[in-house]
């Protein structure tokens, strides 16, 4: 136990300490750019006002249609008809959609917070069927129905049956699994060229004692009312995180799901995200996203594709 | 019938009598386009406002801009008329339509702005869970 909470503080101090690295040597490497910025601002001959102040709450609710496929075998899509955004940013305490956080660093091109968040994979283990399989031998040019696994066969089917009885449909359900709680560290560096998220969270609900890292790349540009975001990134999952979520454990193995172990590794996610600002409040909505799974995970039994796809169309009004 | 006449006498006085300052005829005012994005890039909208009216009763109207002190045209006795102005937008001001050096408005149009930008980067945090496609 104790090697578990020194192995798991162990990482999350690297991580915090790449993210924060990361932060601080951007914020060094861009304090003459702003210095610059500034000196042109103040050489305009209508300098533009300041923004007002930002209200704390940021709560709003698009509808529409979308769905984000599921990778798990046996499961269903997951249908998205109401979107809703509920925020709150303090000075330095935030909620955003479920992720708290308490801002560390907030400098003129980063930004770093300590964060606490629920992991998204679990969700895809939340639309599962039951399925009945009938399992058969072929061979010699003939099928033959083999009688379901029985706990003595662990868990592999039994010989073939002779005669014409048909062996009784074995149950296959996709294992279950937990929710993770994640803590960790995320900086944002924004600037002319874009901006950029770093992540790196680690479970410490002892759910799979794994950690994640993620980065990504994003830039919006505005031409009137449209705006296009597009989005690129990677996400490195560790051992410990792919196998809770997506390897067959040895208690789950059968015929049907053979014992698998996942891998650490890299999954890459592109997306588009479009507004066009119909009112103050009120936009249409148009957004993809498509992630490339690990080759860890989707060469596992409980994997159907090597993707998830992501898209929405719809209404956004912001209060 | 003598108390009739009296009623419509009365109300031919009140349908003749010229508009004041005090109480000018309301109008219709539209505004295209009302909304201003502005995003990190550009600090301002460069725009062009087709600014339209329409009122029943003909009067002296005076087009107004909130970011101005003086009107921008004016129509003597009229019951429409149209302008046309270019101007920069940073932030969130009214159109709106009245009698020559009154206060009184005869209508109303905001033009508002939209700040994709915040100051405070964390609002543009890109949140990646499931039921978030926006």
């Amino acid at each position: 136990m104790l090697r578990c909470i020194m192995r798991m503080t162990g990482n999350v101090l690297k991580i915090a300490a790449l993210c924060g690295l990361a932060s601080v040597g951007h914020a060094q490497t861009e304090a003459p750019d702003t210095t610059a910025s500034a000196a042109v601002a103040s050489a305009a001959p209508a300098p533009v006002q300041s923004a007002p102040r930002e209200r704390s709450w940021r709560i709003g609710a698009a509808f529409g249609y979308g769905e984000r496929t599921n990778p798990l075998i046996q499961s269903d899509d997951i249908p998205v008809l109401v979107d809703v955004d509920i925020a709150w940013f303090g000075k330095r305490w935030f909620f955003d959609n479920g992720d708290v956080g308490y801002t560390l660093f907030d400098r003129p091109s980063s930004t770093t917070s300590l964060m606490a968040r629920v992991n998204d994979d679990r969700v895809f283990f939340g639309k599962t069927n039951t399925r009945y399989v009938n399992f058969a031998y072929a061979g010699n040019g003939y099928t033959t129905a083999l009688p379901p696994p029985t706990p003595s066969s662990g868990g592999n089917p039994g010989g073939p049956i002779t005669g014409n009885e048909e062996p009784p449909p074995v149950q296959v359900n996709p294992p279950d699994r937990d929710y993770a709680i994640e803590a960790g560290i995320e900086s944002l560096i924004d600037g002319d060229w874009g901006a950029a998220e770093l992540r790196a969270f680690q479970d410490v609900s002892g759910t799979h004692g794994g950690y994640e890292l993620s980065a990504h790349y994003s830039r919006r540009f505005t031409a009137g009312r449209l705006s296009i975001a597009p989005t690129i990134g990677l996400s490195y999952k560790s051992a410990q995180m792919n196998d809770y979520y997506w390897g067959v454990h040895r208690d789950e193995a059968s015929g049907a799901l053979p014992e698998y172990h996942a891998g650490a590794g890299f999954n890459f996610d592109g997306g588009l995200v479009t507004n066009y600002y119909l009112t103050k409040h009120l936009r249409f909505a148009l957004s993809v996203n498509y992630e490339r799974l690990a080759d860890q995970i989707a060469a596992s039994p409980l994997a159907e594709d090597d993707y998830v796809l992501a898209y929405f169309s719809g209404f956004a009004w912001t209060f | 019938m003598k108390k009739l006449c009296w009623v419509l006498v009365a109300c031919g006085l009140l349908v003749n009598q010229p508009v004041t300052a005090a109480d000018i005829p309301a109008a219709r005012l539209i505004v295209k386009p009302l909304l201003c994005v502005i995003d990190r890039e550009a600090g301002q909208c460069a725009m062009t406002f087709r600014i339209r009216w329409k009122s029943e009763a003909a009067a002296e109207y005076c087009l107004n801009d909130s970011a101005l002190s003086t009107p921008l045209r004016c129509w003597p006795s009229a019951t429409s008329g149209t302008h046309d102005q270019t101007r920069e937008v940073s932030e969130a001001f009214i159109y709106w339509l009245g009698a020559p050096n009154g206060t009184q408005r005869a209508a109303e149009v905001k033009i508002d702005v939209l700040r994709l930008d915040s100051a405070d980067r964390r609002r543009e945090r890109r949140a990646r869970h499931v039921w978030d496609v926006l």
